[in-house]
């Protein structure tokens, strides 16, 4: 038995609605290696998830986790994986500790077994002072938590977490990172995190897939997704619309085109260094006498980055059926 | 490294018994009403048990069954109420993920729901005792009572659960849950057969499966082993279950299914 997840021509088509939520994805994610599949809402992120997990199943492809088929071992996948759903799945009328010791009896813990891991979880989602509270009364973050030790109980070889962080403030947060890294370091675990934030992917991630509307849009390791982005983004508004193509054409003359994209009225342009290149741009468009109306200078988000991918594939579509 | 299906419903079915007890608002108001309708029918109708045709009975023993059956639908319901619960916390969700049981992920509630039922039986029956009940046939008799009530019961956990699992929406299996109760009133719940004068509701009693659960604990209450009139109790229950619980396996199978 293997930690790797390996998914060829997955698909999943909803009869509700007749929703395609995933379009033949294929990926492979190594033993011991620490995975995220980034992308917005709707991306087909949770769907994915539910598939890996043994808990619906595909319309289409096929996915091998932990060694075993998922449509056809569902059983023994189960065994070797341990899954925190987007929406948190507590008993809100037990303790912490109760639903813990339960979740290690149904994995075949003995009593004391169980009693001794619940111990050990408790520790270190550092809920042991809230142990004997009811679940009802824990808040969001201490739910997360309570949820990702009960992902532990079985010791998996491969973590599924969907959006662990979300809505969780700064300290719950860095208290979850903290402890995938360590078992993704200390223990080998496979982890396949999906998340909305980019930070998120980029300091936990080996490798991440971005993932939008069913589709794998770009994958690599954070460097390289980010080199192919750019660092900065510069956001420029204009008074006119006959400035803003205007800028646009000057721009595109002077670097890549691709990395000028004109949408809704502002122009982004990815640069490498944004302190240096804004005032070369500011000038550049003061000579062609084109009034900037404001500047901004930011990292680029995820919202960017789809952004600038999806115009990259517009593009590229475009040079095919343009030729 | 697992358990076996036992070992899956025993952990499954002590974790629905204890969320009950710690939800006490889920089954006292059920408890009450049923003790209700003893105390209060007793106390307010005792007096037409003096007409003819009511052969002398004690109103006591006439009433108890609609007090037993109320107490066993309330119980049975917990079975539904449970499931849903679950899907609604996303608690099944999480529960399919492992490699518990489906068999077990679904049964647990619905035990842990009959023994409610069962224990509210027990209850209202002492209660009836402590107003003076007297039957005719004796602790055999209370004892079919109870397989009565708990076959009874075991049909409606069985209807409770199917909606549950069908809808995964609370009020819906609320809404289903309260299809039943009109059915205690449609049928000889105050008055015999006989007594009753509006034709309609002659027409529904007759029909409605509750009469003959009502007439068959009535008789070993009351008029003792009379075997024909026990077997329609028990034909109904055998009907009843058969139906409900095929539904709530059928909806169950849907329920755990990756569809
Ligand atoms: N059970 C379902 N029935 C019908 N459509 C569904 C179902 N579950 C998801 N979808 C649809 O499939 C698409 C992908 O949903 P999914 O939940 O996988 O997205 P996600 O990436 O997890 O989004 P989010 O970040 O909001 O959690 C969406 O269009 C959603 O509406
Ligand atoms: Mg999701």
């Amino acid at each position: 038995m293997n930690g790797k997840i390996e998914v060829e021509h997955l698909s999943k088509t909803f009869k509700k609605g007749d929703v395609q939520a995933v379009k033949d994805v294929s990926f492979t994610v190594e033993d011991g290696e620490f995975f995220a599949f980034l992308g917005p809402n709707g991306a087909g992120k949770s769907t994915t998830v539910q598939i890996l997990t043994t808990l619906i199943n595909a319309t289409g492809g096929k996915a091998t986790v932990a060694g075993h088929d998922v449509i056809r071992e569902p059983e023994k996948v189960r065994r070797y994986i341990g899954v925190a759903l987007q929406e948190t799945g507590v008993d809100p009328d037990l303790t912490g500790r109760e639903l813990i010791e339960l979740q290690a009896n149904i994995f075949g813990f003995s009593k004391t077994e169980a009693k001794k891991r619940a111990e050990e979880l408790l520790k270190i989602v550092q809920l042991t002072d809230s142990a004997e509270r009811r679940i009802g009364n824990y808040s969001g973050g201490m739910r997360r938590r309570l949820d990702l030790a009960l992902t532990l109980v079985n010791e998996p070889k491969i973590l599924f977490l969907d959006e662990p962080t979300t809505g969780l403030d700064p300290s719950n947060r860095m208290a979850i990172w903290k402890e995938l890294r360590r078992l993704n370091e200390e223990n080998g675990t496979t982890i396949f995190l999906t998340t909305q934030y980019l930070e998120e992917a980029d300091s936990l991630a080996h490798r991440i897939s971005i993932i939008n509307d069913g589709e794998i849009v770009a994958t690599g390791t954070p460097r390289e997704l980010k080199a192919q982005i750019g660092n900065d983004l510069i956001a420029l508004t204009f008074s006119s619309k006959e400035e803003e193509e205007k800028a646009e054409r000057i721009l595109k003359e002077h670097m890549d085109p691709s990395d000028v994209i004109l949408q809704n009225g502002k122009l982004t342009v990815y640069v490498e260094d944004g302190t240096k290149q804004l005032l070369e741009l500011v000038r550049l468009l003061d000579q062609e006498n084109i009034e900037v109306a404001t500047v901004n200078l930011s990292s680029p988000t995820l919202d960017d980055i789809f952004l600038k991918i999806t115009s990259e594939q517009a593009e590229k579509e475009g040079e095919v059926h343009g030729e | 490294m697992g358990n076996s299906v036992w070992k899956d419903t025993w952990l499954i079915t002590l974790r629905s018994i204890k969320t009950t007890l710690r939800n006490p608002f889920s089954f006292i108001p059920n408890l009450m009403i049923s003790a209700f309708f003893l105390l209060v029918y007793e106390g307010g109708l005792s007096g037409i048990s003096q007409l003819p045709m009511f052969e002398g009975a004690n109103y006591l023993a006439f009433i108890l069954p609609v007090s037993i059956v109320s107490a066993a639908i309330g119980g049975a319901g917990g079975a539904g109420q449970g499931i849903v619960k679950d899907i609604e916390n996303g608690f099944f969700s999480r529960l399919l993920l492992t490699p518990a049981s489906r068999l077990a992920i679904v049964l647990g509630p619905i035990i842990a729901g009959m023994l409610q039922l069962f224990i509210q039986t027990l209850l209202i029956i002492g209660i009836a005792f402590l107003l003076g009940l007297e039957v005719e046939t004796g602790f055999g008799g209370i004892l079919f009572v109870l397989l009565i009530a708990i076959g009874w019961g075991l049909a409606f956990a069985g209807y409770s659960a199917g909606v549950a699992l069908r809808t995964k929406n609370a009020q819906a299996a609320q809404a289903g849950t309260f299809i039943f109760f009109p059915l205690i009133f449609l049928s000889t719940t105050f008055v015999p057969y006989e007594l009753i004068e509006a034709q309609w509701l002659k027409v529904a009693a007759t029909i409605n499966p509750t009469t003959y659960i009502f007439e068959s604990m009535r008789t070993v209450l009351i008029d003792g082993w009379i075997f024909w009139d026990l077997m329609q109790g028990v034909i109904a229950i055998v009907i009843a279950c058969t139906i409900t619980i095929t539904f709530a396996a059928v909806s169950a199978k849907k329920a755990v299914s990756r569809g």
